[in-house]
């Protein structure tokens, strides 16, 4: 067992040497990759509408949402339907998260202790929501593999969290088509094991770019329990507002 | 002088005239005192562990916060003083042993779950031998030093958490500044402790490694010192209160866990409680013992009585009878107690009741403690009760009319 995954290990070791050299020419920087695609996929600013599905055995339910990001690190969600979470906004910059619920009409910074909770009940954790660009800068990323698909290029990209990341995967694989497109993002624990992806289902043209219009975060172990993110409309590179970010526009939307 | 040898004389004969009474009631007493000290020694046993586990569940003997910590344990409510200055201090007292550390409340994450614990941040050789964690069993390995950078967590937390000695766990705090403070740390060693709730709440890094993380330079929550003794924390107290300011409070290990604090002032009654009680049951066979032997006799302390032996020698013979008794009965029961307390000294299992034992903080194994306060104060009370039980049918046989006594017929 152990001379075999030595030599597992050898092999994939000599793969990964050897891609750069395979890949010739372009010579492609994974971490450039992901770059782009993170950008790619958010803009310099973007105002988007969304409708997020959550699906359970027994259950489904829908949320159409307006989205606002700016930058990096800054983001505002505002629930539009159901009519009963009407107003229910998520607010993030840097690292910090804010919720508003205008039922209890207050705003609440989000304890670390809550990072880790799901999202609006959704399959994604605050944190997935708060620390979306961490990707870029808390990992190693290598190139896997690269293949062809339709005429595209597909880069198989393996991001390995630094020792002292706050991540707790093991690894994460990206599958990021050249057109910036992630196609698939797969989370495996510190054995290997697949737990969860998010997948892009559908992708199109919209708001000038080609995007996943479909994308699905499911957990490996509870394949009837999923949560779709659905881009209704998107606009890229508009002009926002900083003051747009702020806890009373949390509270009391301008726009 | 002379008087009183007689009585003695007088009493030990009388008590063997009906010896098969004399065995029974031998026996009561032996059995009731025996149940006394064995019942005490358990309680005591029960509560000492309770203590010295508590007390090694982080409070030790006297401890130093922020006026607020106690309220509200969050990384604001800092010590003033800066950490190295008040070690110093600290050091130089020269207490049997002390600490400082960082104990703040936070979320470890593995892949799979999340749990909210209490994240220690501490320097593993002062801690040695303040803490629960036995430093030899421990898997994998203990932090090594204050700079450590993995993490020690219990090893039902790691079942919990789906995580193992070498993997990666996340721990999520809150700054200073009310910042989340997260970073990834390897898993070094997993420590047991003999209640479950000790290995699922604490999580232990290496001092500066959380204050870095949570950016709070060179300070720290709470300092800790020990004496020799859970039973005498005055001098220890006493000592801290003199090493800092009033920019922070100082408190004992029973102000600290108010519950424990109660609990052994609670047991202490409830020894004496005890004792009581069965002392009164006790008393009734003593009394009925005295009863009977002054009624058989009537018409020889009449006699006695009529010869000119004073009232009170009466009164000092029944008594010195009373007193006899109880003492052999103390003397068998206490040599019983002791006898069937000494195989038990290795700790009793009692795992069968563990969860419950756990609810009320206890330990599985249980070591009777024989205190000698006890068994005096067990002995002292069944003779100065005994003494008072038996002055009414003492008093009764001394007050008889010796004409009447003599003429009585039964």
């Amino acid at each position: 067992m152990v001379q075999r995954s030595m030599a597992m290990r050898n092999i994939l070791i000599t793969a990964l040497v050897m891609l750069p050299l395979v890949s010739g020419a372009e010579n492609p920087d994974a971490s450039q990759i992901v770059r782009d695609a993170v950008n790619h996929w958010r803009g310099v600013a973007s105002y988007s509408e969304m409708t997020m599905v959550i699906h359970r055995p027994d259950w489904e339910r829908a949320m159409s949402m307006q989205a606002w990001t700016k930058g990096d690190d800054k983001s505002l969600v505002r629930v539009i339907e159901p009519k009963k979470d009407r107003g229910n906004g998520t607010l993030t910059d840097g690292n910090s998260m804010w919720t508003f619920s205008p039922k209890v009409n207050r705003v609440i910074k989000i304890p670390s202790s809550l990072m880790g909770q799901s999202w609006m009940g959704s399959d994604f954790s605050n944190k997935d929501v708060a620390k979306a660009d961490d990707i870029i800068d808390q990992y190693d990323h290598s190139l896997l593999s690269v293949s062809e698909e339709d005429e595209l290029t597909i880069y198989e990209i393996q991001s390995v969290p630094h020792e002292e990341a706050a991540v707790v995967w093991g690894r994460e694989v990206l599958r990021i088509r050249e057109d910036h497109v992630v196609l698939n993002h797969s989370f495996y624990d510190q054995d290997g094991e697949l737990v969860k992806s998010l997948e892009s289902l559908e992708i199109g043209e919209m708001g000038g770019r080609t995007v996943a219009m479909r994308q699905r975060m499911g957990e490996v172990d509870a394949p009837d329990e999923w949560t779709e993110i659905r881009i209704d409309a998107v606009d890229y590179d508009v002009d926002i507002r900083d003051n747009l970010f702020t806890l009373s526009n949390l509270r009391n939307p301008r726009e | 002088m002379n008087t009183l040898r007689v009585l003695l004389m007088l009493a030990w004969r009388n008590l063997w005239r009906n010896h098969r009474r004399t065995f029974i009631m031998l026996a009561a007493i032996s059995v009731g005192v025996w149940a006394m000290i064995f019942m005490t020694a358990l309680t005591q046993g029960m509560v000492n562990e309770m203590v010295k586990d508590g007390v090694s569940a982080l409070p030790g003997h006297v401890q130093v916060h922020h006026p607020n910590y106690r309220d509200d344990p969050n990384i604001n409510n800092l010590i003033p003083m800066a950490d190295t200055e008040l070690s110093a201090k600290f050091a130089a007292a020269g207490f049997e042993q002390w600490a400082s550390r960082i104990k703040v409340p936070a979320v470890i994450t593995s892949e799979r779950e999340s749990r909210g614990v209490t994240l220690l941040g501490i320097d593993p050789n002062r801690e040695r031998d303040l803490t629960f964690v036995d430093y030899e069993d421990i898997d994998g390995r203990f932090l090594e030093d204050e700079a450590d950078k993995g993490v020690v967590i219990g090893r039902k937390l790691a079942e919990t958490l789906d995580t193992d000695v070498g993997k990666r766990i996340v721990i999520m705090s809150q700054d200073p500044k009310n910042d989340i403070a997260d970073r990834g740390f390897r898993v070094v060693g997993l420590f047991g402790a003999n209640m479950q709730s000790l290995e699922e709440t604490y999580v232990f890094a290496g001092k500066q490694t959380i204050q870095k993380l949570l950016s709070v330079g060179d300070h720290v929550t709470e300092l800790v010192a020990m004496g020799d003794d859970y039973r005498n924390v005055e001098p220890v107290y006493e000592k801290v209160v003199k090493l800092v300011d009033d920019s922070v409070v100082v408190n004992r290990w029973f102000e600290l866990d108010s519950y424990l604090g109660t609990m052994l002032r609670v047991m202490d009654g409830f020894v004496l409680i005890w004792v009581v009680v069965i002392f009164l049951a006790l008393s009734f066979g003593l009394v009925n013992t005295l009863v009977m032997a002054v009624f058989e006799r009537v018409r020889e302390i009449g006699l006695m009585l009529a010869l000119g032996m004073k009232p009170s020698s009466i009164l000092g013979q029944i008594i010195i009878e009373s007193m006899l008794l109880l003492v052999i009965g103390l003397a068998i029961g206490n040599v019983l107690a002791v006898a069937s307390i000494a195989p038990l000294n290795s700790g009793i299992d009692i795992s069968i009741v563990a969860e419950g034992m756990e609810m009320m903080g206890s330990a599985s194994v249980l070591y009777p403690q024989l205190r000698m306060e006890d068994v005096i104060l067990a002995n002292v009370v069944v003779l100065i009760l005994g003494f008072f039980a038996s002055l009414s049918p003492a008093w009764r046989a001394s007050r008889f009319q010796p004409i009447e006594a003599i003429t009585r017929v039964d």
